[in-house]
């Protein structure tokens, strides 16, 4: 290729990610002038949809943004309105919650991993042949999956989108019962989730980005390793309270997207499961301990691809807790099932934020409502808003790298990159209509 | 089956919605995969062909002109069109949406005004083409799915109820969280087929799977209000989950 060429790079739909997206690279003089990643999912406006319906409603709305993370949209979004009205849950419904959101996390990144991320290290074209000629890890999917969804049915109601998660609480609690067959699920399960990590240590990354992610994630309540919090944290040193969020996220729109992008501090953004893990690692017990000092992460290595077994590794993780969290809850008194364990919640005017951490990174939901209980104005920052900026750099960085050597594999081994962020285009298009900073 | 017959192909594909169908889809393939070929799937597999098949289950509305452009190919490339999920029948919260804001103004609001973007006002399949088997859900039911595409392979058009979530609801032998914890369960106008979920629990149905036939909706608003519900919320509440402006003439008159 001569230098004065000019060369596009075009990948017109990513397959095997969660909705809709493109890539185009524009190439001038050997030098990378122009990458853009185009979500072209259609827009929802979610922000928009929720205005005028009441409080009680909205989890249940929001929770339709993403199927695949709409417990975390549940969750966020009761996070928000709870706090907005003083509201603190006990610990059976907290626990429960957390309960629900593991559920997710082992669905989600197994279904990542698995379906999504795997056929490219092992060379699947479609899935008649992953069933067919991988059953091994055709198996391992499809244990963790229908764990994550049992838990998910027994405590939310159903696979996703939940229908006993509520403002003010849960509307029935699962009895003792109800609970046990799901230890025997998870004790099975954790062994596999062992064996995936193994698996995807084995893989060598096939490109590299150069330059260090800005980190970013919740910090986990009560000092253990988890999903819920209330002050972020980043890997340049700063913490913020949620509640601030507009200071230190900046979103815009782009002209060739759907999706906005987020910025923190000014910086491009990684979110997950290896901001998680390379923030918050020293919290972390049992199994997952174990694998992540045996792993390359340890070492500091931040490639993007370790993403996949970052997910791998908060999969164990999450079997884990799972078990401690339904032993503490076989504990509870019976009685106490009989009730629903849901508080109705008087409508106060005010505004505040929710965050969870969701399978692909930070979740913010705000309301603003009014004495009424209805929504006035609202905003979600979703995980994958966050991280477009972060991938775009991360194709720049690569492709820059293969420039003047002969690369047939380019546009696989991006596709291979961006899909190791677990992008959720279904979740980026329903960006916000402030424009703050 | 016989080995020397091609098996029966399918596509899956996705407009704008969150993709619960796709995953429920998917969740379920090793059931089918031994009585079909996948032609096209993009979001579970890497290698995809749009070639003429005969099942295709489309999720999501139509909400921009892309959408639009891939429903026309889709249809003309299938015999039976499968519209799954309230988004492809109903046009679910999006359509809610845009019943009281204009996507233009929608647009402005979120992307500035100047913005290139394109959007139309959230649709099901059926405003734009011909749509064979309507298979309604929030996410639908893997049951119900997997009876309907048995039916389609055997070259036989499936019947799909649209009875109210009461009669589910009944069945089960719930109390009745309507009548006594004055919840406002819109199951009375709400196609069944969860299995009357929420009440299940002992919560309200918030309507995710549509109207049921003949959905009887002055009625319901009267029994909301007499628990206290202003008629603005409940019209809100019942338009929620996309259903039509038209089945609220007579209310929003009043
Ligand atoms: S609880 Fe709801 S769905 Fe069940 S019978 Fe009463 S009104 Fe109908
Ligand atoms: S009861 Fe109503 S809201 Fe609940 S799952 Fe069934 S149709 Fe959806």
């Amino acid at each position: 290729m001569g230098n004065s060429e000019k060369k596009r790079i075009e990948i017109p739909e990513i397959c095997r990610v969660e909705g809709h997206s493109a890539v185009y690279v524009e190439i001038d003089q050997g030098k990378v002038t122009n990458v853009q990643l185009d979500v072209f999912e259609g827009t929802r406006f979610f922000e928009q949809i929720v205005i005028g319906h009441h409080f009680e409603e909205i989890p249940h709305i929001t929770s339709r943004v993403c199927a695949i993370c709409s417990s975390g949209h549940v969750l966020a979004a009761i996070n928000a309105i709870e706090h907005i009205l003083g509201f603190h849950p006990n610990t059976t419904v907290s626990l429960f919650r957390e309960l629900l959101h593991l559920g997710m996390v082992i669905e989600s990144h197994a279904t990542h991993i698995c379906a999504l991320a795997l056929p490219d290290f092992l060379n699947i074209p479609d899935l008649m042949e992953f069933a067919s000629a991988h059953k091994e890890e055709f198996s391992t999917w499809t244990i963790l999956r229908n764990l994550g969804s049992a838990i998910q049915t027994t405590v939310g109601g159903r696979a996703f989108h939940p229908v006993n998660m509520h403002v003010g609480g849960i509307s029935r609690c699962p009895s003792g019962d109800e609970l046990k067959p799901l230890l025997e699920k998870l004790s099975f399960a954790q062994q596999k989730a062992i064996d995936l990590c193994s698996l995807l240590m084995q893989f060598q990354p096939k490109v590299r980005r150069t330059t260090e992610p800005t980190f970013l994630a919740l910090i986990p309540n009560k000092g253990k390793y988890g999903f819920f919090g209330d002050t972020v944290k980043s890997s340049d040193g700063w913490e913020q309270s949620i509640q601030n969020y507009r200071d230190y996220l900046s979103e815009k729109s782009v002209p060739y997207s759907h999706a906005k992008q987020s910025k923190g501090r000014g910086k491009p953004l990684m979110v997950g499961s290896m901001a998680r893990l390379a923030l918050f690692h020293d919290l972390l017990d049992g199994q997952a301990k174990h694998i992540y000092q045996s792993s390359p992460l340890a070492s500091g290595d931040t490639n993007t691809i370790l993403n996949n077994l970052a997910q791998a590794i908060e999969v164990v993780h999450a079997i884990e807790r799972a078990q401690e969290i339904i032993r503490v809850l076989q504990e509870v008194e019976e009685p106490q099932f009989a009730h629903p364990e849901i508080t109705k919640l008087k409508p106060i005017a005010g505004s505040g934020s929710g965050a969870v951490e969701c399978p692909r990174g930070t979740l913010y939901h705000y309301y603003d409502i009014d004495e009424a209980g209805k929504i006035l104005q609202a905003d979600m920052v979703t995980p994958s808003a966050q991280n477009t900026a972060r991938i775009e750099l991360d194709i720049r960085e690569v492709v820059d790298q293969t420039l003047g050597k002969t690369s047939d594999q380019l546009e696989g081994n991006l596709e291979t990159l961006i899909r190791a962020y677990d992008p959720c285009n279904t979740c980026a298009t329903h960006m916000v209509s402030v424009n703050y900073l | 089956m016989s080995t020397n017959q091609p098996l029966p192909r399918i596509a899956v594909h996705s407009l704008t919605g969150c993709a619960g169908e796709l995953l429920v889809i998917l969740e379920n393939l090793d059931k089918l995969l031994p009585f079909v070929h996948v032609t096209s799937f993009p979001f579970a597999q890497g290698k995809n062909e749009i070639r003429p098949v005969d099942i295709t289950f489309v999720e999501g509305s139509v909400s921009q002109p892309h959408d639009l452009e891939k429903l026309t190919e889709l249809r003309a490339n299938t015999r039976w069109l499968v519209a799954v999920g309230n988004c492809a029948v109903w046009g679910c919260v999006q359509r809610a949406g845009c019943n009281h804001c204009s996507v233009q103004k929608m647009i402005d609001a979120v992307y500035g005004t100047n913005s290139p973007i394109e959007a139309l006002p959230a649709a099901p399949l059926d405003h734009y083409v011909p749509v064979d088997v309507k298979l309604s859900g929030c996410p639908i039911d893997a049951t119900q799915f997997l009876a309907v595409t048995a039916n389609l392979l055997r070259d036989h058009l499936p019947y799909v109820t649209h009875k109210p979530v009461c009669l589910e609801c009944k069945l089960k032998e719930n109390g009745c969280v309507l009548i006594e914890k004055n919840l406002p369960c819109l199951g009375p106008v709400t196609a069944a087929g969860c299995g009357a979920l929420c009440p299940s629990v002992g919560a309200a149905c918030y309507g995710c799977w549509g109207p049921c036939e003949e959905p009887q909706m002055e009625a319901m608003a009267t029994i909301l209000s007499e628990k206290g519900y202003q008629l603005d919320e409940v019209l809100g509440r019942l338009q929620a989950f996309g259903a039509p402006k038209e089945l609220f003439v007579r209310l929003e008159k009043s």
